[in-house]
């Protein structure tokens, strides 16, 4: 199918498709996500839930020096990528992270993303012996932590 | 009497079904609106939010937003704006992306990485191919894994680890070009460094597995 493209296509159709396929994962989901990350710091915000969460979070994400509130960005980055990427956004446009925090947290919101929804997609399809998914999801949160820590030094 | 019997017995609500009703009524209400406390969030139009301001010009003064988006807009207004200016960014990275598929690029990198497989990882050079795509996407990755492995071109222990490497960070490039491009303007360093960071973490994993695997698991596989 590769070499179908190929003969067919040329490099501008191959640009184009690409930024197609760019735009339907803008509108159908990024869009979406940040428009629920958004609508969910906002909830936040009214309740006055932001300083609950930012202080009981505060010595965990401190040792990336991250603020408390930054665990929220870890939690919806577990459930779903775009939902953590959006969060982070959210709380960076309302100034409640900074430039920095962003970047630490890039990285542990990779590795740890999706890591739920992925059990089925990766694990489930490839056929990974059930009893290695809790060591799986572990050295995930190994991974976010470590990159985390090392971003600390690098942004 | 049949169709009696369809609209009053097959409707069996779950006991939240009622409080999820009452509090869209309440939501969607109004009443809440200049409501003083927590309980403003039980409002569509607070949740909502704002679009940001745009900044005013009067005769030689004044200053202006540096975009559309404007400045202290809050919610799902917000939100929608916020999610605009994303738009370009992301469809340029995929279809830089797609040029260098086009250009053999994607190719390059399978040669390069196919050798260095076994010493990095423990996995054959042969997966290089499953490993690219796991790249661009979770499913594809996935699913040639579990071809390979059905067709005995890998071992248990080798479709373990690829798929520990696969699980962490899956679709990274994927992922990162589309979803995290939205953060790439706040960065304070090169857009490549957390991308390398989190291919180095995603290798080191895989290596945790492999030393489990190896000194832990007494298991079958």
């Amino acid at each position: 199918m590769e070499k179908e493209a190929k003969t067919n296509g040329t490099i501008i159709d191959a640009f184009v498709e690409g930024a197609r396929n760019g735009y339907k994962l803008s509108a159908n989901s990024m869009v979406p996500n940040v428009l629920f990350a958004f609508a969910m710091i906002q909830i936040l915000n009214l309740t006055g839930l932001t300083d609950i969460l930012g202080r009981v979070f505060e010595p965990v994400m401190g040792i990336f020096s991250l603020p408390g509130i930054a665990a929220t960005v870890l939690i919806a980055a577990f459930l779903s990528i775009g939902g953590g990427v959006g969060v982070a956004a959210s709380l960076y446009a309302s100034g409640m992270l900074t430039n920095q925090n962003i970047t630490i947290l890039v990285p542990g919101i990779l590795l740890l993303g999706a890591s739920l929804q992925y059990m089925g997609r990766i694990l489930g399809t490839s056929n990974v012996k059930n009893n290695f998914y809790p060591i799986l999801i572990a050295i995930n949160i190994i991974n976010a932590t470590l990159a985390m820590l090392l971003m600390r030094f690098i942004a | 009497m049949n169709d009696n019997k369809l609209y009053q017995l097959d409707v069996h609500v779950r006991w939240y079904g009622y409080i999820a009703l009452i509090v869209a009524i309440l939501f969607f209400s109004g009443i809440f609106q200049s409501a003083e406390g927590p309980i403003r969030a039980l409002d569509f139009t607070n949740v909502l939010g704002g679009f940001g301001k745009l900044g005013s010009l009067t005769e030689g003064a004044g200053t202006l937003a540096n975009d559309f988006r404007g400045t202290g807009g809050s919610g799902g207004k917000d939100a929608w704006l916020f999610a605009l200016t994303i738009f370009p960014a992301v469809m340029l990275a995929l279809g830089v992306v797609k040029v260098v598929e086009y250009l053999d690029g994607l190719k390059a990198a399978q040669k390069l990485l196919t050798p260095i497989l076994m010493p990095l990882m423990g996995i054959p050079g042969l997966c290089g191919l499953t490993l690219i795509a796991s790249l661009q996407s979770a499913d594809a990755g996935a699913s040639m894994l579990n071809e390979l492995s059905n067709s005995s071109l890998i071992n248990d222990r080798q479709k373990t680890i690829f798929a520990c490497f696969q699980y962490s960070a899956g679709a990274t490039l994927t992922n990162y070009l589309s979803s995290c491009a939205v953060l790439f303007p706040f960065f304070s360093i090169t857009i490549i460094t957390p991308l390398v960071v989190v291919f180095a973490f995603k290798i080191f994993g895989a290596n945790l597995m492999r030393l489990y695997l190896t000194k832990v698991y007494k298991g079958e596989l």
